[in-house]
C-alpha cells in the first residue's frame, strides 16, 4: 500500500486551494496533507468550509487557486469519477445511497466502475467484485440485510452501508463527512473499529466531526478551519485544550478569526 | 378477422420495442424523456428510403435505422448530460417540437406533410417476407437485451445514476458514458420499430411521430410498470387493444371511442399513480413517499 512507499509522502495533499461563492470566501487558501495510516479530522464551527473543501478535493466543485495531489498526480482539473479512480473515496452528509437498490447491490455497484455495458475481467472480475462486496458487509455488519432495500434500512444501519461502499471501493483516501453524527455509543465503537482496521491497512482518513468526544476519540490530527482557512493544526489534545479555538468553535467569538490566524501562524 | 389480428400483433411487437426501449432510459435510468416518438421517426424514414431507395431488406433497413437513430441520440444525450428532472422533461420537448417541423419540412428526406409513400413490401435476402415475424424476433431479442443488461452492472449503474448521481460518481462511475450509452441503446431500439412501421405500413409520415406518440409511449410504460421487464409490454397490450375493445360495445358510437379511449387512458394514468405509482406490475411500495 502507499505507507509503504520509502519516500514518506502523504497519498493526498493539497496547497492554497481557495473557492468562493459571490462575495463569500468558503476556502480561502487551505493547505493540508493527509497522511497514510492516519485520521485527520476536520473540525470548526458550521460554514467553515469543510465540505467545500472536500468537495473542492473530489472535483464536484472547481477551485478558483490552489492545487490537490493523490500520490503526487495533480487531480484538479479532473472529474470527480477520475479522482474517485485514482483511489479517493468520499461519503456524504446525506448519504446519497442508492435507495431503490438492495444493500448487496449499492455495495457490488461501488465495485464495479466500468460505465461500458459489461465489466472487464470476465468471470474471475465478477467473483472478486462479489468476494470485496460481501466482505464490505461482513465488516460492516449488514451481511444479514444484504437482500433488503437501502431505504428500509434504520438510520445507523444506513450510515454503514454508505461505509460499505467505500469499503467495497478499495479506495486509499477516505473523505467522510459526518460520518459517526447521529450513531449511538455501542454503532460509535463499532465504526471506531472500522476506522482503526482500515488505518492500519495504511488508508488515510479525513473526517469531518462536529462531536468534540468522538473527534478526540477518533482522530490521530486535528486540522481546525474557520472562515476557510486551516487556522491550527495539530494533535488532538493540544487542539481541544485551545482556549482560542473552544471560543470560536462554541460561537464565543471574542476577536475576529483573522486575528486568531495570525496568533495561530 | 386474421389479417385484424396479424395487424394489432404487429402493432403490438413495434410499439413493445418502443415501450420497452424508452423503459430502459426512463425506468432504469430515470431519464425521463418525451421526445422518443422523434426517434422511433427517424428510423421510419430511414428505413422507408432504404426500401424505396435501395432495396426492401428488412434487416438492412432495422440497421440502417438503428445506426440514424441511435447517432442522433445524441442530441437527447447532451441534455441529460446536463440537467435532470424537469428541466430534462422541457429539454425533450424542445428536442420534440424541432423535430416535428424537421419532419414536416425536409421534403426531399421525409415526404414533407405528405410524407413517404408506396415503400415496397419487405424482403429478407430477396425473398419476401411478413413485417409480424421480424418484428416479434425484434421485440424478443430487445427484451432478451434489456433483461440482461438491466441484470447485470450497467442496469445497476444506471440505477445509481437514478438513486444518487453524484453519489455514484464519487464511487468512480463515468456518469456521462453511462448515460450516453444507454440513451444511446434506447434510441437505437425505437429506429429498429421506426424500420419496422415503414415497412409495415408501407407509408409514413410525420402524424406518426409527433407527441402524442411519445406521450402514448410513456402512458404503455408508467401504466404496465417503470423499471420492469413485462411491464411496457403489457402496457403496450393493453392500450393497443384498447380501440378495439372499446369499438366492439355496441351502445358506443364509433366516432366517440376516440374520445372514450383517451378518457379511459387518461384516468387509468391518474388512478396509477395514486394507487399503484410503480404500474401494473411494478414493486407496491416503489414511490409512495416514505423516508
Amino acid at each position: 500500500m502507499s505507507a509503504a512507499r520509502g519516500n514518506n509522502e502523504a497519498p493526498l495533499r493539497c496547497e492554497g486551494l481557495a473557492r468562493s461563492f459571490g462575495g463569500l470566501q468558503a476556502v480561502a487558501g487551505v493547505s493540508l496533507a493527509l497522511p497514510a495510516g492516519q485520521v485527520t479530522a476536520l473540525v470548526g464551527p458550521n460554514g467553515a468550509g469543510k465540505t467545500t473543501l472536500f468537495n473542492l478535493i473530489t472535483g464536484n466543485l472547481r477551485a478558483d487557486a490552489g492545487t490537490a495531489w493523490v500520490r503526487g498526480q495533480p487531480i484538479t482539473g479532473l472529474k470527480p469519477w477520475q479522482v474517485a479512480r485514482l483511489g479517493v473515496a468520499r461519503s456524504f452528509q446525506d448519504l446519497r445511497l442508492f435507495t431503490h437498490m438492495t444493500v448487496r447491490d449499492n455495495v457490488l455497484a461501488a465495485t464495479e466502475r466500468s460505465a461500458w455495458f459489461w465489466q472487464p475481467g470476465g468471470a474471475a472480475g465478477r467473483k472478486r467484485r462479489q468476494a470485496a462486496a460481501e466482505a464490505a458487509l461482513e465488516a460492516t455488519g449488514l451481511a444479514s440485510l444484504a437482500d433488503a432495500r437501502a431505504i428500509d434500512l434504520a438510520y445507523a444501519e444506513r450510515k454503514f452501508l454508505s461505509l460499505a461502499r467505500i469499503l467495497a471501493a478499495e479506495a486509499e483516501i477516505w473523505l467522510l463527512d459526518e460520518p459517526a453524527s447521529g450513531l449511538d455509543l455501542a454503532s460509535r465503537m463499532r465504526f471506531a473499529d472500522l476506522l482503526r482496521s482500515a488505518t492500519r491497512r495504511g488508508v488515510a482518513i479525513c473526517l469531518i466531526e462536529h462531536n468534540l468526544d468522538v473527534v478526540a476519540e477518533l482522530s490521530d490530527r486535528i486540522a481546525f478551519l474557520d472562515q476557510g482557512r486551516v487556522i491550527a493544526e495539530g494533535d488532538p489534545q493540544s487542539i481541544l485544550r485551545d482556549p482560542a479555538l473552544a471560543a470560536i468553535y462554541f460561537g464565543d467569538r471574542h476577536e475576529p478569526a483573522s486575528a486568531a490566524a495570525e496568533t495561530e501562524a | 378477422m386474421i389479417a385484424y389480428l396479424s395487424n394489432l400483433a404487429t402493432q403490438v411487437a413495434i410499439f413493445g420495442i418502443l415501450a420497452a426501449t424508452l423503459n430502459f432510459i426512463l425506468g432504469y435510468a430515470g431519464i425521463f424523456s418525451i421526445a422518443h416518438a422523434v426517434f422511433f421517426g427517424l428510423g421510419a424514414y430511414a428505413g422507408a428510403q432504404i426500401a424505396l431507395l435501395l432495396v426492401p431488406d428488412v434487416v438492412l433497413a432495422c440497421i440502417v435505422a438503428a445506426a440514424i437513430a441511435g447517432g442522433l441520440s445524441l442530441c437527447l444525450a447532451l441534455p441529460a448530460l446536463r440537467v435532470r428532472g424537469e428541466y430534462f422533461v422541457a429539454a425533450s420537448l424542445g428536442l420534440q417540437m424541432v423535430a416535428v417541423t424537421l419532419f414536416s419540412e425536409l421534403k426531399p428526406l421525409t415526404g414533407g406533410i405528405g410524407g413517404l409513400v408506396g415503400i415496397p413490401l419487405p424482403t429478407l435476402f430477396g425473398v419476401p417476407v411478413g413485417v409480424l415475424p421480424v418484428a416479434l424476433a425484434a421485440l424478443a431479442l430487445i427484451l432478451l437485451a434489456t433483461a440482461l443488461l438491466a441484470r447485470g452492472s450497467f442496469g445497476r449503474t444506471l440505477t445509481a445514476i437514478r438513486d444518487a448521481e453524484s453519489a455514484a460518481e464519487a464511487l468512480g462511475k463515468n456518469v456521462a458514458a453511462a448515460k450516453t450509452l444507454a440513451v444511446g441503446f434506447a434510441c437505437a431500439g425505437a429506429g429498429v420499430a421506426g424500420a419496422l412501421y415503414a415497412l409495415h405500413t408501407s407509408f409514413v409520415n410525420v402524424e406518426s411521430f409527433t407527441m402524442d406518440y411519445s406521450v402514448l409511449m410513456m402512458a404503455m410504460v408508467i401504466i404496465g410498470g417503470t423499471g420492469t421487464l413485462w411491464g411496457p409490454l403489457i402496457g403496450t397490450v393493453l392500450l393497443l387493444s384498447l380501440p378495439a375493445a372499446l369499438a366492439f360495445l355496441p351502445f358506443l358510437p364509433a366516432t366517440e371511442v376516440g374520445a372514450v379511449q383517451q378518457i379511459i387512458i387518461g384516468l387509468a394514468m391518474t388512478l396509477l399513480m395514486i394507487f399503484r405509482p410503480a404500474g401494473l406490475v411494478g414493486d407496491l411500495s416503489r414511490g409512495q413517499t416514505t423516508a
